[in-house]
């Protein structure tokens, strides 16, 4: 008598001992979309991973096509039609499209691949998905979007009846996302029954039939996604503790620092406008893919301007490189620390240093004593611990001492401009207060402009002396002071 | 002031890079002294660096590459065609217009090398690679495939001010240079950063490929000038001379703690490496080991010592 394709009933799951879902019920229709929302942390994942038998609930049951389970494992899962697309692609790019499709599984005998079977079955599922992708085509040359509907097309093969897609336009462009809304409706009218994770609002009552918020590993809310108001969904994710700027807005401004005209580069971003004020700390606030960490990049001469002017204290300043930009008073702090940011096998204190070498120099030669005293300096004002002191190497240190670590950098090259993208991504949290206070006493003090670009809405709040938000390449709104509050934010970007 | 012994404390606690070839070294050195009357004596000691020396012109350049994450395979045949110009112009020409073109060459070569790797972006082992076949084959050509005979300029290679060979003071000159570079100049510290992580290093501001190019220029001048030295030292040019050159230099680098990877390693202890080679090569022969069991104990000790190095690391990651 059960019509569901999947039903969750009641599941508890605990990590050593700490709950963090708490008897959480979860249906799903043949042919029906159901969105999951919920913050960071609320126990989405968690939750589809028990679906997928990636991890065993502690309690409840499972019911999938008719078959009541305790647990099930990844094999009995995959037996059942349940499949994984993750954001991030899981695809071989150099092989072509036919072979990522059936990839490992690839129809023939006795270990030889039937090719010219291989790319009929390819063509097959492609145009049941109505997509045109060439079979033949390298499947690296293909857009992110294209590869991620190979994702599809290779659950497809697999006899996928239920399909969780974990935030997959996070890295697609507008034009991508409807297309795999489209495959998507296609999937429906097919009878598979999807779970669809995001973290856009505006993406709920274009693809789902049904809403379900998660929050601290409760199920807060399920409603139909037609009439879901999105001020209810917001409120349903925060709590009811939204989060308030309570400080008042600056009130020395001694001249513009930063001035921004009419920013742009190609469809990233489009005429980005901004002037921040010596001594200031604006926040960018935007969703991955809106274009906010890019206007940083461009700033930086990490990325092509191709419109626009950028003034820097009254002087015109034109991004080529981030040599050139460096020397000019600009620091840089990229996202991806390890890759971009840190030397992992130099010292605390040469990192802090590097960029300052120039100053600490005589004819090309640094006194290693004041690469040591710089560090001294800095750490106890951004209470770094290093066990070892200076010549510890920076990657024996935690995240966030090593973050501290790169801020320092910046502040000892003495720049009159720090460009900021997700200053606490990977932080702990007591470190994260420790960062933010340093930002804004450090702007205060020397009088630098900071920009910040996040999507870390929490972030916002605490580190903004006014924000901005950024939706689709474009500025779409400006809070400042005590008008900075979550609610709003994360409202006006989604 | 606990807080200083403390920080001295977890100071010794890691292991420093060229420990176990100190270790390593001590014990060679005791050994060959013991097995060996010949060993322990000032003649000997000279015949080892001047053994040395040739090799250690091209280590020093050598070990600022490999700090940067880069690697010069065609030191070696740099080196041949060097001596084979070298020979040639002295010959026809004049001493001071056989080391200048050997040293132009040099130059050119180091300019072509650092193009490609920099400008065009080709990886430097293979691009490095091909110059060790295409120059091997110049030197081959340039001399028919014969040993070029030098008249009237041995002093390169052989005069001793104050009792020193000239190659070893060359080298310690250089070496010296080098050692102050690396640890003091912004050109140095630049280099490691680069090996460490080339990314944040062009994102932090450093001027990663001008650098390289010049350290590229200046491996294979440093090639340039040991063919020359070589050349001197032998009174003639052999296409061959230098053949496996650069095997032992990347040995002695990589035995001395530098990381293939970049962003680690020291002039002192690519000098410990080169002095290990030194006196096994020598105590191999005094004691009447047939030479080709040089070349496997080479091999041998190159594979150790990266065995060593991954251990090592391994260790001080369990101890942070």
């Amino acid at each position: 008598m059960n019509v569901d394709l999947a039903h969750l009933k009641d599941i508890r799951k605990s990590f050593n001992g700490v709950e963090v879902l708490h008897g959480v019920d979860l249906t799903l229709a043949p042919g029906e979309v159901l969105a999951l929302l919920g913050e960071n942390g609320a126990g989405k994942s968690t939750l589809v991973k028990i679906l997928a038998g990636d991890i065993p609930p502690t309690s409840g049951s499972i019911t999938i096509a008719d078959t009541e389970l305790a647990r099930l494992d990844v094999y009995q899962a995959r037996q059942l039609g349940v499949r994984m697309i993750f954001q991030e692609l899981n695809d071989a790019p150099t092989l072509s499209v036919a072979e990522n499709i059936f990839l490992g599984q690839w129809p023939g005998s006795k270990g030889f691949v039937a090719w010219g079977d291989m790319r009929e079955k390819a063509r097959e599922i492609l145009k049941r998905l109505e997509v045109d992708i060439d079979v033949d085509a390298q499947a690296g040359s293909l857009r992110v979007g294209e590869r991620q509907i190979l994702e599809i097309a290779r659950a497809l093969t697999q006899n996928a009846k239920v399909l969780v897609l974990d935030e997959p336009t996070a890295a697609l462009s507008n034009s991508e996302v409807e297309r795999l809304f489209i495959v998507m409706d296609q999937l429906k009218k097919q009878g598979v029954g999807m779970i669809y994770i995001t973290h856009r609002l505006d993406e709920v009552s274009r693809v789902a039939d049904r809403v379900q918020v998660l929050r601290d590993g409760n199920s807060v809310l399920t409603v139909d996604a037609k009439g879901a108001q999105r001020d209810v969904l917001v409120t349903a994710m925060l709590g009811h503790e939204a989060l308030k700027n309570a400080r008042p807005a600056p009130v020395s401004t001694s001249g513009n620092g930063l001035e921004i005209t009419n920013l742009s580069s190609g469809d990233d971003f489009t005429d980005v406008s901004m002037t921040i004020n010596a001594g200031e700390v604006v926040c960018l606030f935007g969703k991955i893919g809106s274009g906010s960490s890019e206007v940083l990049e461009s700033i930086y001469g990490l990325r092509p301007v191709t419109g626009g002017s950028i003034q820097i204290f009254g002087k015109k300043f034109t991004p080529k490189s981030p040599q050139e930009s460096s020397s000019s008073g600009i620091g840089y702090l990229p996202a991806d620390r390890q890759r971009l940011g840190s030397f992992g096998s130099r010292s605390v204190a040469e990192n802090l240093a590097v960029a300052s070498w120039k100053a600490m120099s005589r004819l090309g030669f640094v006194d290693a004593g004041n690469e040591v005293k710089a560090f001294s300096r800095w750490s106890d004002a951004l209470k770094i611990s290093a066990r070892r002191g200076p010549t510890q190497e920076i990657a024996t240190l935690s995240g966030g001492n090593q973050q501290k670590v790169l801020l320092g950098r910046w502040f000892e090259a003495k720049v009159q401009v720090l460009l900021l993208v997700e200053p606490t991504r990977g932080v702990d949290v007591g470190a994260r207060r420790d960062i933010y206070d340093i930002i804004r006493r450090q702007a205060k003090e020397s009088g630098m402009a900071v920009l910040v670009a996040t999507s870390d809405y929490e972030e916002v709040v605490l580190l903004a002396d006014r924000a901005l938000v950024m939706s689709r390449g474009k500025i779409v709104s400006e809070f400042t002071g005590n008008s900075v509050e979550a609610t709003s934010l994360i409202s006006a970007a989604s | 002031m606990s807080k200083t012994t403390e920080v001295e404390k977890d100071k010794k606690r890691s292991i420093p890079a060229s420990a176990p070839l100190m270790v390593f070294f001590v014990g060679l050195f005791t050994y060959f002294s013991v097995a060996s009357e010949y060993f322990f004596d000032i003649e000997n000691f000279r015949n080892i660096a001047v053994a040395l020396a040739v090799t250690g012109i091209v280590c020093i350049p050598g070990t600022l590459l490999m700090i940067a994450g880069q690697v010069d395979l065609s030191v070696g045949s740099a080196a041949a065609v060097s001596g084979m110009i070298m020979a040639n112009m002295v010959n026809k020409h004049s001493i001071a217009v056989g080391l200048i073109t050997a040293l132009i060459f040099g130059l050119t070569l180091g300019i072509i090398n650092g193009f490609l790797v920099t400008v065009i972006g080709v990886n430097s082992l293979i691009t490095t690679l091909g110059g060790l076949a295409t120059l091997y084959g110049i030197a081959l050509l340039i001399g028919n495939g014969q040993t070029v005979m030098m008249r009237n300029f041995e002093w390169l290679g052989t005069a001793q001010p104050w009792g020193v060979p000239l190659p070893v003071v060359i080298f310690t000159v250089l070496a010296i240079m080098g050692a102050i570079s690396l640890r003091k100049s912004t050109y140095g510290r630049s280099l490691y950063a680069i090996g460490s992580n080339p990314n944040a290093a062009r994102v932090v501001g450093i001027r990663s490929n001008r650098l390289l190019f010049i350290t590229f220029v200046l491996s294979s001048v440093g090639a340039a000038l040991a063919g020359a030295v070589l050349c001197s030292q032998l009174s003639a040019a052999d296409p061959n001379a230098a053949r496996g050159l650069e095997l032992e230099v990347i040995t002695a680098i990589v035995l001395g703690g530098a990381s293939l990877a970049g962003g680690r390693g020291s002039m002192f202890g690519t000098i410990l490496g080169l002095c290990t080679i030194g006196i096994l090569n020598n105590g191999l022969i005094l004691l009447d080991v047939p030479t080709f069991w040089q070349r496997v104990a080479q091999g041998l000790m190159l594979i150790i010592a990266v065995s060593f190095d991954s251990l090592r690391q391994k260790l001080n990651n369990q101890r942070s």
